[in-house]
């Protein structure tokens, strides 16, 4: 629920920044439902060597190189490479990255670094959502059973200052948007995306607000991929 | 190349990071230090009409049509326009960059500048004192400790958080280098260390500095202020949606 909104919302956005007017329009005809089902789990798995690489394409090499590497398993995120620098990065399947229509494409990957606050408190979150749909728990029982661990506190509350890079060249967004724009995500307990001023006519911020797991996620597009090169 | 132009631009403007300084251009006596002193008071000023209007050009009209909007007179800032969605638009001077930025007297600065509602209220208070300070004819040494006394006291507000400021006007002039300005996001943060949010590393968008000085060499008093970090992020659109070409040096 809370990715379809920040997808929806992100990929209007985004098309709107970047003219993608037929993602939006693709994102918007989500009624049918072209991936009902949970693929293979191979098909959602890559080659160790392959994902750590783009992993490390979410942010500039000053920051990924010193980063801890999550790879996907058969039953869960795992350490690909220890870390020193605090920063975590990852390759997001469908079920955390892309909108409802896509939740089981299994040729979406979505490079994320998250810096050390967000890695201590929103990341806990896209790991244990993972480990839940690798059991074989359907979409609804996993944003119940996220929606309990938050109010229940076991998965922590949103740190000060927690944030992500998404500015990977790389990747695969989903059928409706294939490709994301670089851009940068901040995580916030709920706050009144107005605050920001975000989603107003002219803003560069866009945002999503989901009650149930007390999250704002703004997003901030960017003018250059993680390799320096511009945006174009 | 161009990213590293974008980076040094921003570095030495308003808000600025000490290892660049030298590569700004010679100007005036000594090219370290073009404003040694302050301006006559009527450099820094503007026609009231044009400041609201300058001012209102930091963020898209559909913020900034319902902020309030304060401009500089000779004893400090006052409203001109009182607001409905707690944001507040003004023009920053020269003085409002760290203590020992170079540019600190540059009487042609002209930052234009949108706060939401947390930085309008624990950031701009420290920009009226300083600048009140200032035009009362203070030297930077009892400004200094005149703001330390007040944060001291707790007449100056701790920073909140989710604090935005935004700095998208065509029309602001923030430094005599590059292209004298460019369209940015700032974010306030308690933190000190740039590296929570990978900031000041090649190829980061982000960009970090110290909100009071650029280094605490010249004025070591800066040391016992409260940590206050301002974390950039160079957006690619003006707040009239136009989109920003990129800067050149």
């Amino acid at each position: 629920m809370r990715k379809k909104k920040v997808g929806a919302i992100a990929i209007k956005g985004f098309a709107l920044l970047v003219v993608l007017g037929t993602a939006y329009q693709a994102i918007t005809q989500d009624a049918t439902t072209p991936y009902p089902n949970m693929a293979p789990i191979e098909q959602y798995l890559m080659g160790r060597t392959a994902e750590i690489a783009l992993a490390r394409t979410a942010a500039p090499e000053s920051i990924s190189r010193d980063a801890e590497v999550l790879i996907l398993g058969r039953h869960g995120f795992e350490t690909g490479v220890k870390g020193k620098n605090g920063f975590v990065c990852i390759v997001e399947r469908s079920w955390t990255s892309a909108p409802d229509a896509e939740f089981w494409n299994p040729k979406v990957r979505t490079p994320i670094c998250y810096n050390p606050g967000a890695a201590h408190s929103y990341l806990p979150r896209t790991i244990k959502r993972t480990d839940l749909v690798l059991a074989g728990r359907t979409k609804a029982q996993t944003d119940e059973t996220i929606v309990a661990a938050v109010n229940t506190k076991e998965l922590p509350v949103i740190e000060t200052g927690a944030m992500c890079y998404m500015l990977s060249k790389q990747g695969y967004g989903g059928d409706s948007i294939k490709h994301w724009p670089p851009h940068l995500m901040f995580y916030f307990s709920q706050t009144d995306p107005a605050i920001w001023g975000a989603n107003l006519p002219g803003s560069p911020i866009l945002a999503s607000s989901d009650a149930s797991e007390h999250l704002t996620e703004f997003v901030v597009a960017v003018q250059r991929w993680s390799d320096g090169s511009e945006n174009r | 190349m161009k990213r590293n132009q974008t980076h040094k631009m921003f570095l030495v403007a308003f808000t600025f990071a000490a290892t660049l300084i030298a590569a700004q251009p010679a100007a005036a006596q000594d090219p370290k230090q073009p404003y040694p002193t302050m301006a006559a008071v009527d450099q820094y000023l503007m026609d009231r009409d044009a400041e609201i209007t300058l001012a209102r050009s930091a963020a898209p009209d559909a913020i900034s049509r319902n902020a309030s909007v304060i401009v500089l007179t000779r004893h400090g800032y006052e409203t001109a326009v009182q607001g409905t969605n707690g944001w507040v638009c003004w023009v920053g001077r020269g003085w409002m960059a760290m203590f020992d930025h170079p540019e600190f007297w540059n009487p042609k600065v002209r930052a234009a500048d949108c706060l939401n509602p947390p930085a309008a209220r624990s950031v701009l208070p420290y920009a009226y004192k300083r600048t009140e300070l200032i035009l009362a004819g203070r030297s930077k040494l009892e400004v200094i400790a005149a703001m330390k006394a007040a944060i001291d006291k707790k007449e100056l507000p701790a920073l909140e958080q989710g604090t935005v400021s935004y700095m998208m006007s065509k029309a602001s002039y923030l430094t005599d280098s590059g292209d004298h300005n460019g369209p940015h996001l700032m974010f306030f943060q308690t933190d000190k260390n740039d590296a929570t949010w990978g900031a000041n590393l090649t190829n980061s968008p982000v960009l970090s500095v110290n909100y009071w000085c650029l280094s605490a060499d010249l004025y070591p008093q800066l040391k016992t202020f409260p940590p206050m970090s301002v974390f950039l992020v160079v957006v690619d659109k003006w707040s009239d949606g136009t989109v920003a070409a990129m800067h050149q040096e």
